[in-house]
């Protein structure tokens, strides 16, 4: 349960950065350092919250408002840097958010300080209910819950609106949309604000239930990266399925083996590499 | 290149806070004692600024930025105004060319700092070639649990790493009656395997017939204890020992408390004081024994110096300090004393080699009462630990009663093999 936990979040990071890559062919690097914002907004949020008189009962609504907005700074990036460098080489984008990285981290530390940051105890507020004998914090359910109506929610958005459609022939084929009047300037700022939020609610959520920490960012990216080779590059679906094998057979490995930790992930990672090097639900080759 | 661009901005970002703090323009001018130079006195520091280790980091130079301020107001070392020269703490290459520069190109009269092992084990023979003193904060010169520099001349280290391991296995029969079965967790690097390592061997002194059923040791960095947690539920020993010192100790106390994990089980945090507020009550359960390291914020027994230092830090930062503020401040007043010591006969600012001598078993008053330093190099000082307890007015557990255990019976003696000395423990 407690993989499933961890899974949910995982999904959310990469599923964002998945959105990303797959209209504007970006590798967010910098997908981390927003989970870690997202969190250290969440905190502030509920803080402030809390510290007018409002109910601990209802934390989870400030904490996920707090995670969405702290999201707008996907805006910020996408007009403000990457905009100028989606005709340059990879290697340019890559670095770039990279760049971001460092500057996030150091912006996060000048803004909240070194020390870990908490919501202190309202982790506990929900209390706990016994689910296959073993005790599970109600907290956690509710974010298992909402990461998979949001998980349905983007099914829904990409497979069923005029956004969702724009954002796959976007994908698919960039000149043409263009061609057929797409305003592709707009598609991208608002794929990356979206594809950031994200991240930023995934740090926002996990928050009550962990303690925020200016590198936690770079502890969760290796892991997602893994969950983007399982599942496929771009791929929706695949984030969903990858971020549920590395959260649930991570937690396993604890239980039956500890020492496979780790391991285990990179041998899925290096089995799917090897039989399916585009990943289980990745795009065939052109 | 990226990371050099960030080490730049850190180092301007340093020097600016530290001539912000401490500048001379606002010292007041001491006069300086005959045969002694007016100019400023220069003391490199190497303060963590990045990573986990950051808060502890970050301690350490609060610590010696508020001695600074004291000092100075008060017209310096013998008149001389002490001037801070910040570099970054990373890794042993980068940290070890820093603190070259420090001596090279800054000229300074001695080093402080230095937190990590991994990195420390590397400065101390480069301290040895350089001929400056240098007096580590936190890091040691041990590979594992054995010592690396038994007889250095200039390097100065801390206590050694397995102190608060030994202390706790110390007490641990003492508070918890009818123990059996002992599970493990730590961070997977040589603090984590050697406290663990170290608890096990003492513990088993006191309880011959003890078993550790489970160990584990997720990488330093994770956030996410919940499966350990669960493993550890599933092996039911009768004892969790954890030797988490920084954000992870937090969230482990968080996650156990999520699934009531401390209501049949008992706990021992050797070393989680180092984030003592961030151990909220609402989840850090009472009657787990909690390990400061070598500084209690909230010691009744407390000097003066303590309130004043806790009371100001507070003000200052909206924090309770940590340990680190006191290996900080005992380093660089034991050079403040050793050099009025050399100069009360040699009548003129002593050589490097003549503070080296003057700093071998001297005593002297830190924050946390008095400290000294071996004949040998090593920092002896005492250590902090105790039971928790929700009985205080803060919104965090603090403990009573307050264990005060001297490295004098909690450390190996210069030159001993640790488990070796252990075994021969009269019990």
């Amino acid at each position: 349960m407690g993989g499933v936990f961890h899974a949910a979040i995982l999904f959310l990071v990469a599923a964002g950065l998945q959105l990303v890559f797959g209209v504007q062919k970006i590798f967010n690097l910098a997908c981390g350092s927003c989970y870690a914002l997202g969190a250290y907004t969440g905190i502030s949020a509920v803080a402030f919250f809390t510290g007018h008189g409002g109910s601990p009962a209802l934390f989870v609504i400030p904490l996920a408002l707090g995670g969405l907005a702290a999201g707008l700074v996907g805006l910020v990036v996408e007009r403000g840097l990457l905009r100028f460098v989606y005709d340059r080489d990879e290697t340019f984008q890559l670095l770039l958010t990279f760049a971001l990285v460092l500057m996030l981290e150091d912006l996060i530390r000048l803004t909240w300080g070194t020390a870990p940051a908490t919501t202190g105890g309202l982790y506990l507020a929900y209390g706990q209910v016994r689910l296959l004998g073993a005790a599970v914090p109600v907290y956690n359910l509710i974010v298992i819950a909402a990461s998979l109506a949001i998980a349905l929610g983007m099914g829904f958005m990409l497979t069923r609106t005029a956004f969702g459609r724009i954002i796959r022939a976007a994908a698919d084929n960039r000149e043409m949309a263009e061609a057929l009047g797409v305003d592709m300037r707009s598609v991208y700022a608002r794929v990356f604000t979206l594809g950031t939020m994200l991240g930023t609610l995934g740090g926002a959520l996990v928050i009550p239930a962990t303690a925020a920490m200016s590198e936690m960012g770079i502890e969760l990216i290796v892991e997602a990266f893994a969950v983007v080779v399982i599942g496929g590059l771009g791929s929706m679906r695949g984030a969903f399925l990858g971020a549920l094998v590395v959260g649930v057979l991570r937690s396993m490995a604890i239980s039956v083996y500890p020492e496979l930790e780790m391991l285990l992930i990179y041998l899925i990672v290096i089995a799917v590499l090897l039989w399916r090097p585009r990943g289980l639900f990745g795009a065939p080759a052109a | 290149m990226a990371a050099t661009t960030r080490r730049e901005f850190l180092k301007v970002a340093g020097a600016a806070a530290t001539v912000g703090a401490v500048g001379f323009p606002a010292v007041a001018r001491g006069q300086a004692k005959p045969g002694v130079p007016s100019d400023p006195v220069k003391i490199g520091v190497l303060a963590i600024r990045a990573g986990i280790a950051a808060p502890v980091g970050q301690a350490g130079l609060r610590g010696t930025e508020w001695w600074v301020e004291r000092v100075n107001k008060a017209g310096g070392i013998l008149g001389r105004p002490v001037q801070l020269v910040v570099e970054e703490e990373s890794t042993p290459k980068d940290t070890v060319e820093r603190y070259r520069k420090l001596i090279l190109q800054d000229k300074v009269e001695v080093v402080i700092g230095g937190i990590s092992t991994g990195v420390t084990l590397a400065l101390g023979p480069v301290a040895e070639e350089m001929e400056v003193p240098w007096l580590s904060w936190d890091g040691t010169t041990q590979k594992g649990v054995e010592e690396t520099m038994p007889n250095p001349k200039w390097a100065f280290r801390s206590v050694d790493n397995e102190v608060e391991a030994i202390v706790a296995g110390q007490l641990t029969p003492k508070y918890f009656k009818g123990i059996k079965t002992v599970a493990g967790i730590g961070n997977d690097y040589s603090y984590g395997h050697d406290c663990w390592e170290t608890y096990q061997a003492v513990l088993k002194r006191y309880i011959p017939d003890v078993k550790f059923v489970l160990e584990l040791f997720p990488k330093l960095g994770v956030t996410d204890f919940t499966s350990h947690i669960a493993a550890i539920q599933q092996a039911k020993p009768d004892l969790l020992m954890c030797s988490f010192w920084s954000g992870d100790a937090t969230i482990i106390m968080k996650q156990a408390a999520a699934v009531g994990l401390f209501k049949g089980m008992k706990g021992v945090f050797t070393t989680a004081g180092g984030v003592h507020d961030s151990l909220k009550k609402e989840f850090t359960p009472e009657g787990l024994l909690l390990g400061y390291n070598t500084m209690y914020f909230d010691d009744p027994k407390g000097s003066p110096l303590l309130k004043q230092f806790v009371r100001e830090y507070k003000a200052k930062y909206n924090e309770y300090p940590a340990y680190e503020c006191d290996h900080a401040y005992f380093d660089i007043e034991s050079y403040r004393v050793a050099v009025e010591k050399a100069y009360a006969t040699t009548k003129k600012w002593p050589s490097k080699a003549e503070v080296v001598k003057a700093l071998e078993g001297i005593e002297v008053d830190s924050l946390s009462g008095k400290r000294s330093w071996r004949a040998d190099h090593v920092q002896m000082c005492n250590f902090y630990q105790g039971v928790t307890t929700h009985k205080n007015g803060y919104d965090f557990v603090t403990i009573d009663p307050i264990e005060v255990v001297s490295t004098k019976t909690a450390m190996k003696p210069a030159g001993a093999k640790l488990i070796e000395w252990i075994n021969g423990w009269k019990i």
